[in-house]
């Protein structure tokens, strides 16, 4: 593997965000907003809680698809941008591998999840370990949880796999295996073919 | 105009500027802004996140949305008034603006009498980003920021948000120029 994570990480870090003077954040073609991580848990365990066992995992879907657009979406805009040519572009022997371990670095650096990929079977399968993200904050949980980490993984392995952007969406599924928030050591992420 | 003028509190006049304390921990690989863990999503994930709060109507999908904004964002200005020590209302107003603009969340102006008031967001995150995903529609969807200026509301006057109802009466997600709400409590 080419890219050197720690300097990916460290690089886009540093990266400071703030509204304009429209209060807006337009970033990688989309808007972005940074909003305290507390507010999507929130949502997402009251929504939960309010659909019960009948339409709980109707729910959890939805939540999860939530996050596969914004992965499939933003995901895009970043690997296309500036910053990630800049820093992870020149890192770049193998595509879309080397595209994929880099994205994990910027998904890191951002404070989405400390995260990286553990095995990747080209087009077919890969693994994702997180070590930290704020979605195991959610109170109360005592099942999996980390819904936008299954989305945009599956996601990033559209745009890597899928057809050409924006036709390759939904190509893949994501299962969450492991948890901190149900005690384990770390999150693990399985990606396979949908 | 002189005399509702008069009555009315706004940030005009206050001169306080919203101080962001933006951090990365290099060990959690988190970004916190002033001691709370923050996280930059897109439009698709508000847009979403709304519409699914939108689709459970049967269990007040919106009502949850608006509760979880305002819960959030009224904490994270009642931290900052008191770390900061800001006890003037126009400067609690001008603050809850600014922070407004800073989150990405568009931008607001408030006006406050004795017993309402009015919020106008003349850029809106969410309703713009859903007008960019999926165009137009003819009703409100702005839960977030429903429950934001509720929560502000609370902030500033250092009251229950619940003692508060928001509506919005005016949308930029159904054409408008500008979104509008009313506060009434």
């Amino acid at each position: 593997m080419a890219i050197d994570r720690n300097k990916v990480i460290n690089d886009l870090s540093k990266l400071k965000v703030s509204g304009n003077s429209e209060g807006l954040i337009p970033a990688f073609g989309v808007l972005v907003n940074q909003f305290p991580a507390d507010f999507w848990n929130s949502f997402s365990k009251k929504i939960l809680d309010a659909a019960g066992d009948d339409l709980h995992d109707a729910a959890e879907t939805l939540l999860e698809n939530a996050a596969g657009e914004c992965g499939y979406h933003t995901g895009y805009g970043i690997i296309t941008s500036e910053e990630f040519n800049s820093v992870v572009g020149p890192m770049i022997e193998e595509k879309p591998e080397d595209v994929l371990h880099g994205a994990y670095g910027v998904f890191t650096a951002w404070g989405w999840a400390n995260s990286e990929i553990t095995e990747l079977v080209p087009g077919e399968k890969m693994v994702v370990r997180a070590y930290d993200y704020y979605e195991s904050d959610m109170p109360g949980t005592k099942s999996h949880c980390a819904y936008m980490i299954k989305g945009v993984s599956r996601a990033f392995m559209d745009l890597a796999y899928g057809d050409a952007y924006p036709n390759g969406h939904g190509k893949f599924k994501c299962e969450q295996t492991k948890g901190l928030e149900t005690g384990d050591k770390f999150a693990e992420f399985v990606v396979t073919k949908a | 105009m002189t005399t509702t003028t008069k009555t009315m509190q706004t940030s005009q006049g206050s001169k306080i500027q919203f101080q962001p304390n933006q951090q990365f921990d290099g060990k959690k690989m988190r970004h916190y802004v002033n001691g709370q863990t923050s996280v930059l999503h897109c439009h698709h994930y508000a847009s979403l996140f709304s519409q699914l709060a939108d689709d459970a109507q049967d269990f007040q999908g919106p009502k949850l949305l608006a509760d979880a904004s305002c819960e959030t964002f009224g904490q994270v200005l009642c931290d900052y008034f008191k770390k900061n020590n800001v006890t003037d209302t126009c400067d609690r107003i001008a603050i809850a603006e600014q922070y407004c603009v800073f989150s990405g969340m568009g931008e607001i102006q408030f006006q406050f009498g004795p017993n309402s008031g009015t919020a106008v967001m003349s850029h809106c995150h969410v309703d713009e980003g859903w007008v960019k995903k999926w165009g137009q529609r003819d009703k409100p969807v702005n839960f977030i920021g429903q429950g934001f200026i509720q929560g502000c509301w609370g902030a500033i006057f250092d009251r229950q948000p619940s003692e508060c109802k928001v509506e919005e009466t005016q949308s930029i997600v159904c054409g408008a120029g500008t979104s509008q709400f009313t506060i009434n409590w």
